[in-house]
């Protein structure tokens, strides 16, 4: 079978253990370009820092359970508030620069999130990364709560379903959180709120002519995203058990962004779609056997995302769910 | 420069106000009243600062000194927001229609007190976001219904001509119920008879709701025949400010369009 050109193993279809995995990243990357869909396809302001955000949500998470002896349902909501107002302070000085300076200034500011993660050893364990705390004899991890809830939900579906995936409760947590997210923000994309910040992205000076207070709905758009990168930040510490720096390079953003292109600019419904295909694609890959040595097959994989990417580029800029008019339209 | 005093009150009043750009002073201590329900006209040679001023009396530049009171009030160091909520309301030289929006939205941005404009109110006071949201579509289908855009209601307003485009402004602007709403060239690319709707309007909303207009303008047969005072500006400086058939017989004014002033 390993002898042919190229054939596909037939595990690929089988393999719910590993599509499940396939299918949470998928998840996580749908709340993060989910947060880019709305400060980029809705607001025009080009935040490259959700890798960032998601640090300081799954960081603040972590640090709060196990340093601050918070249950986990209260670092929740408390680490997403810490996130917002994260996102605000970063967005106070730098929204006020020009789109392409702000993406950099926020490109700079998540790597600034890394680079203290790596350093603050005191605080975040450097790359060791954050789990468990063994120091009070016992042992205390983020995420127990998390896990009896994960048990109970697989005792649950065992009634339905004989020996039920252990991903499968995370799996319907994340994808759970992307619909009523994308449900959220469709919603609120079609009341004044949302107008005002298609006008923002459309001119600012127009709408500050018009009596609006520009700068305040960037900063709520900011904070709205990097509440979303926060959430998605809790669930890749979920999926994998630890929270250590480099969970959050910058190539977490620019993945985002590949979803963000293939679902299609102001389109919250293609994000969805464009985080399963494009982990499908990334990870469906893997599946491809080629009678070449496995290093090269794992380069190959992106060389393939790539040409996705570019011929979706070619055939059909807007994505698959983004508006062409829009697109054109908006200069 | 405003020594002789106005039939009505002063809505607006620019006092000595400059705006230096490095070593040029685009605006260089100009002054002047507009009166409640007026309309004025600003004129000038290219480069005589108007946009400029514009610019300064909104908020859109700093200006370095002087004062701009609109009804009483001191806005010149308001945000640009503030001064539009506040009643002085503008439009662009060039349009800026908000292109990758239907041309709904982009009138019905502009309506001033909506509740849905809050995000908190979105959850806590849902039926009063509905309810508003109602009127202004209405408000808005009416006002495109004058300029003779309401089949282009649901078209992106991208895809307006340049002149529509310049009736959406001025429909858009006149959808935030401005008190004083400042023109910069409406006529410009315009054809004729959209012009003359227009300029219909204008007096019609100043004889019905007491809107007070001032606007710069090119066209002078325009000026001469639809505004109550002509305002003139060369230099940074007002020249000349009266009624019309004052203003044209002008030595000051008939030297600046000439470039006598040396």
């Amino acid at each position: 079978m390993s002898q042919l050109p190229l054939a596909f193993s037939l595990e690929a279809f089988t393999d719910f253990a590993f599509w499940s995995s396939v299918l949470v990243l998928a998840g996580i990357y749908a709340l993060v370009a989910l947060g880019l869909q709305l400060n980029v396809g809705f607001t025009g302001i080009v935040n490259f820092g959700q890798a960032g955000f998601m640090a300081v949500g799954g960081y603040s998470m972590a640090i709060l359970v196990l340093k601050a002896g918070f249950s986990f349902w209260l670092a929740l909501p408390t680490a997403i508030l810490i996130t917002m107002a994260f996102g605000v302070l970063v967005g106070l000085p730098s929204l006020r620069l020009r789109a392409d300076y702000f993406a950099i200034a926020t490109l700079a500011t998540a790597e600034v999130v890394r680079l203290f993660a790596q350093n603050a050893r005191g605080l975040t364990e450097g790359n060791k990364g954050l789990y468990c705390d063994f120091s009070g004899g016992g042992s205390v991890c983020y995420d127990d709560a998390w896990r009896s809830v994960s048990d109970s939900i697989i005792g649950f579906l065992d009634n339905f379903w004989s020996d039920p995936d252990a991903l499968a409760p995370l799996l319907l947590a994340v994808w759970a959180t992307v619909l009523i997210a994308t449900v959220g923000l469709g919603y609120v994309q079609r009341t004044p709120w949302g107008r005002v910040l298609r006008a923002v992205r459309e001119d600012e000076d127009a709408a500050r002519a018009l009596g609006k207070n520009t700068l305040l709905y960037k900063l709520q758009s900011l904070a709205i995203s990097a509440a979303l990168g926060a959430l998605a930040g809790f669930f890749l510490a979920l999926f994998l058990a630890t929270v250590t720096p480099r969970d959050y390079e910058p190539l977490v953003t620019f993945f985002a962004y590949g979803v963000l292109i293939l679902g299609g600019l102001a389109s919250y419904r293609g994000v969805a779609i464009g985080a399963i295909l494009l982990w499908a694609l990334l990870e469906g890959t893997r599946f491809v056997e080629l009678p070449i040595s496995e290093e090269k097959t794992a380069a190959l994989r992106f060389f393939i995302v790539g040409l996705a990417l570019i011929l979706l580029m070619a055939f059909r800029p807007q994505g698959m769910f983004g508006k062409r008019e829009e697109m054109v339209l908006g200069d | 420069m405003a020594t002789e005093s106005l039939n009505g009150k002063a809505l607006l009043d620019v006092d000595g106000v400059v705006k230096r750009f490095g070593g040029i002073r685009a605006v260089d201590g100009a002054s002047f009243e507009v009166g409640e329900g007026s309309i004025t006209a600003l004129i000038g040679p290219n480069g005589a600062g108007k946009t400029t001023l514009f610019n300064v009396m909104t908020g859109f530049y700093r200006g370095n000194r002087g004062s701009v009171r609109l009804a009483g009030e001191e806005v010149l160091h308001l945000p640009a927001f503030a001064i539009a909520r506040r009643g002085m309301v503008r439009t662009f030289q060039i349009t800026k229609a908000l292109a990758a929006m239907p041309v709904i939205d982009n009138m019905m941005l502009a309506a001033p007190d909506q509740p849905g404009e809050r995000f908190r109110n979105l959850v806590f006071r849902a039926g009063a976001v509905r309810r508003r949201e109602r009127e202004v579509r209405e408000q808005a289908l009416e006002l495109l219904e004058v300029f003779n855009l309401a089949d282009r209601a649901d078209h992106y307003a991208g895809t307006l001509s340049g002149g529509q485009r310049k009736l959406l402004e001025l429909a858009r602007a006149l959808m935030a119920r401005p008190r004083l709403l400042l023109l910069d060239e409406p006529m410009a690319g315009i054809n004729p008879t959209l012009g003359r709707r227009l300029l219909d309007h204008m007096q019609r909303l100043r004889r019905e709701e007491a809107m007070t207009f001032l606007f710069i303008e090119h066209d002078m047969e325009v000026v001469m025949n639809h505004s109550d005072r002509v305002i003139v500006m060369a230099e940074g400086r007002v020249i000349a400010d009266g009624e019309p058939h004052q203003v044209r017989r002008d030595p000051a004014v008939i030297d600046a369009y000439l470039g006598g002033s040396v």
